[in-house]
């Protein structure tokens, strides 16, 4: 009956008109929505990938303690290493960390008001044959190796002959006595 | 002349404010072990904390707080504790864990149980 269906009939019938109850290939012409089709291929490889990946993965899955968001990229906006900068009226205080560099690998030089700083960190072993005898992989890489070199521009002119340089746990600290030119001078007045 | 009070001691609104990093690594599965190379500058050796336990391993370094002297001019990082876990799963023997800290890199070591390496069988005709 049409005015009557049973409340079986009506509830074939309206399973009928959605997208579960129809065979894959059906759907695709009863849509006809390209967007629709990727959505559920998303969606199945998704699924399969949060159901394989604990135990795949092993170590990537790694949370992160960043209630701030994190640490700034080594290789920030303006370059290799980021640079803290202090001045006091006598002298000009430069901070850099470089985790991993060597002392006998940095290069530190000063000309007037240019810093320079130049070296290299070397990489790491390179994943080799294990004793398992399969290859070993890299599950993170985030440090960066290679060479770097940034030029900083100092507020005033330094005397070359007044720098000391410090490297300590990764940190390398810069005390730069301003040129006789630029020291504060005072000026005795006479009565 | 007038004197000033200055309190020596920092404020505890400030101290509040330090941040904690999240510190770069670089992971590689050797088979035999999982080595972790993690970018800890500034930290103390005495200040690091390696702890595993439940399948995770959880790094932990307090910084000395450290500041250029004078009127700050450039300020490109932030100065602050590093704290990073990883979920490294079952298999691995907690007890030979090597951790060494040098040139403000920390590298931890963590071997594999024999029990879960493969083991290579050899065929023999018969």
């Amino acid at each position: 009956m049409h005015s009557d269906p049973t409340p079986s009939t009506r509830l074939s019938a309206r399973a009928a008109i959605g997208p579960a109850a129809l065979p894959r290939r059906a759907r695709r012409f009863a849509f006809a929505s390209p967007l629709e089709e990727i959505r559920d291929e998303m969606d199945r490889l998704w699924s399969e990938f949060t159901s394989s990946a604990p135990a795949a993965w092993g170590p990537v899955l790694d949370w992160a303690y960043t209630p701030d968001g994190g640490r700034p990229l080594p290789a920030g906006a303006a370059g290799f290493p980021a640079v803290n900068m202090g001045e006091t009226p006598e002298a000009i205080f430069v901070e850099m960390e470089l985790p991993g560099v060597n002392a006998a690998d940095l290069d530190v030089s000063v000309a007037g008001d240019e810093l320079v700083i130049k070296g290299r960190r070397h990489s790491l072993e390179e994943p080799a044959e294990t004793t398992a005898g399969e290859r070993a992989t890299w599950l993170r890489r985030e440090r960066g190796t290679g060479d770097f070199e940034r030029r900083i521009e100092l507020p005033v002119a330094v005397d070359p002959a007044q720098v000391e340089a410090k490297l300590c746990d990764g940190v390398l600290t810069l005390s730069c006595r301003k040129a006789a030119e630029c020291q504060p001078h005072k000026i005795a007045i006479r009565s | 002349m007038t004197t000033e009070t200055v309190s020596p001691e920092t404020a505890p609104a400030e101290k509040a404010a330090r941040a904690t990093f999240r510190p770069n690594v670089d992971i590689t599965d050797f088979g035999t072990e999982v080595v972790i190379h993690a970018d800890l500058p500034g930290a103390r050796r005495d200040g690091i904390d390696v702890t595993f336990e439940d399948g995770v391993l959880s790094l932990a370094a307090d910084v000395p707080p450290r500041d250029v002297p004078g009127t700050a001019i450039r300020r490109e990082y932030g100065v602050g504790d590093y704290r990073r876990s990883f979920r490294l799963g079952e298999g691995f023997d907690a007890s030979r864990i090597t951790a060494d800290y040098r040139d403000g890199v920390l590298t931890m070591k963590v071997p594999r149980l024999a029990a879960v390496l493969p083991r290579k069988i050899s065929v023999t005709a018969g």
